[in-house]
């Protein structure tokens, strides 16, 4: 006889801790499933400054989601990768490299995956994703590389570089990938200095500074600063950004040993005759992030397009349901926001299941008031990975409704 | 630039998979079959929205709702004997 479980969920970053802890504080049987050796998820590598001065500190962040979830008795289960979940009758069995679990609901909350921004040369060991430096300089305390550069500039590369050069690791640049049919806005000067306006409030440093002088300038203010980007690029505490320059080929025999970097066009063509080799013995990535929802892919729940939220979403609703009576989804899976936004979708989520699990309405004002939590964290939100984030939320809505309506006929 | 490897489990190359688009005129969908293009290891993990890109660019199909290579089972590499053995969680 197999164990019913009341949910299940999948990923014990913030969005999965916080569900876990409202659904544990209405007493329900849960279990946590993360196929990393620490609770946590990507929340474990962050470390910034915020616009106040304070410091976020993942970790630190981390061990109050989970005191609270021990205080609360949740099973939490590390190193268990799901690798499939089906729906039968109104059980859902979850698969797992540890064996399948049952449950009367899931919450899928795996947050979001890296896209690649492949240049030539960038299958060479040494060559690696910003995300994968942020894991290993904060969460396994490896030092990367010797002398490294980091190919593409956008809110996530900056936060990491830094993370990095707090860590002591010696970065030579910052600068954009070659322009390719797959790396697209990410080499596009243009583009990539709208992103940076985007990022102007995250003070207090130089990037910053220099990029708040254009947060709000019109866009022909905004082209002329790329017209006129420095040559040695804008020095974000001591390290040089250029999106006026790319990275073209890493180079290596065994393992990177340089890059060609160039100078290129306000469009991000390369310009013939400026190229330059740099000697680096590491490289990293950053194509940005897109939500990571291969399961409820393989559910069948509807997907839309929204560039907003960083690629296809499952459609749900605000109270964080999804087509499928029983799976829920939180966190980066419904779009790429900060971890604080991940963290109060979690509580929705974890309310709207201990309403559905228990049929108890008395829930809803705990429903409504995450929900207002949740835009209250996103309107503050420190790093805001899109400008139109609300829009593509209100999509998202909009499409569930519609869903809805039409399943009703 | 052409010879670079967009998936790096089955080696796909930028060129690989513009010629297949180009020679056979197909949908994104028949390129990925063609050449394997996120067909291995990681399941497309890494290589998904790359194989995307292209394939949006060489067969001109812009980005629908579903989403556009199928996901299957099982998501994560998994040992043969874990897919193929009968182990269920008995607690």
């Amino acid at each position: 006889m197999i164990l019913m479980h009341d949910v299940v969920i999948i990923g014990s970053g913030p969005a999965g801790l916080s569900a876990a802890i409202a659904c544990r504080e209405n007493d329900l049987d849960v279990v946590v499933l993360d196929e990393f050796p620490k609770a946590g998820g990507r929340l474990l590598g962050q470390l910034h400054q915020e616009p106040t001065g304070e410091w976020w500190n993942g970790v630190k962040e981390t061990e109050k989601l989970l005191e609270r979830a021990n205080m609360l008795d949740t099973d939490i289960r590390l190193e268990v990768s799901v690798y499939h979940v089906e729906k039968v009758d109104d059980t859902f069995n979850i698969f797992t490299n540890k064996g399948t679990l049952e449950a009367k609901n899931i919450l899928i909350a795996t947050g979001a995956a890296e896209s690649a921004a492949p240049i030539p040369g960038w299958t060479l060991p040494g060559v690696m994703s910003i995300g994968a430096a942020q894991v290993m300089t904060n969460v396994h305390r490896v030092k990367v590389g010797e002398k490294g550069i980091v190919v593409g500039v956008n809110v996530l590369s900056a936060a990491i570089a830094r993370e990095m050069q707090l860590a002591g690791i010696d970065l030579h640049s910052m600068a954009l990938p070659a322009a390719n049919v797959i790396t697209g806005d990410g080499s596009n000067p243009i583009k990539v200095m709208d992103g940076l306006a985007r990022i102007a409030h995250l003070a207090p440093s130089k990037f910053i500074q220099f990029g708040s002088r254009f947060a709000r300038a019109s866009a022909f203010v905004r082209n002329t600063a790329v017209k006129f980007f420095p040559p040695g690029g804008v020095k974000m505490w001591g390290m040089p950004v250029h999106i006026r320059k790319a990275v073209t080929a890493i180079h290596g025999e065994e393992k990177v040993e340089s890059v060609t970097i160039c100078k290129v066009t306000t469009d991000g063509d390369p310009i013939p005759g400026t190229e330059e080799e740099v000697e680096v013995d590491f490289v990293c990535i950053a194509g940005g992030l897109y939500p990571l929802a291969e399961l409820a892919a393989v559910m069948g729940v509807p997907f839309k397009y929204i560039e907003e939220l960083g690629g296809h979403v499952p459609v749900h609703n605000e109270q964080m349901e999804t087509d499928v009576e029983g799976l829920y989804v939180a966190g980066n899976i419904t779009g790429i926001e900060s971890a604080k936004v991940a963290g109060a979708q979690g509580t929705v989520a974890g309310y709207s299941i201990a309403k559905h699990a228990l049929q108890d309405h008395s829930l809803e004002e705990n429903i409504t008031n995450a929900m207002e939590q949740v835009k209250t964290v996103r309107a503050n939100a420190s790093i805001q990975f899109h400008p139109k984030i609300d829009q593509g939320r209100a999509r998202v809505a909009q499409a569930f409704e519609v869903n809805a309506i039409n399943s009703d006929k | 630039m052409d010879d670079m490897i967009v998936c790096r489990c089955e080696e796909v190359s930028l060129k690989n998979l513009v010629d297949t688009a180009e020679k056979y005129n197909c949908s994104a969908r028949e390129v990925k079959l063609r050449t394997r293009a996120g067909m291995g290891y990681c399941g497309g993990r890494t290589c998904r929205p790359a194989v995307d890109a292209v394939l949006e660019n060489a067969t001109g199909e812009k980005p629908r709702n579903d989403v556009p290579l199928k996901v299957q089972p099982p998501v994560r590499p998994m040992a043969l004997s874990v897919l193929g053995g009968n182990d269920r969680d008995d607690e």
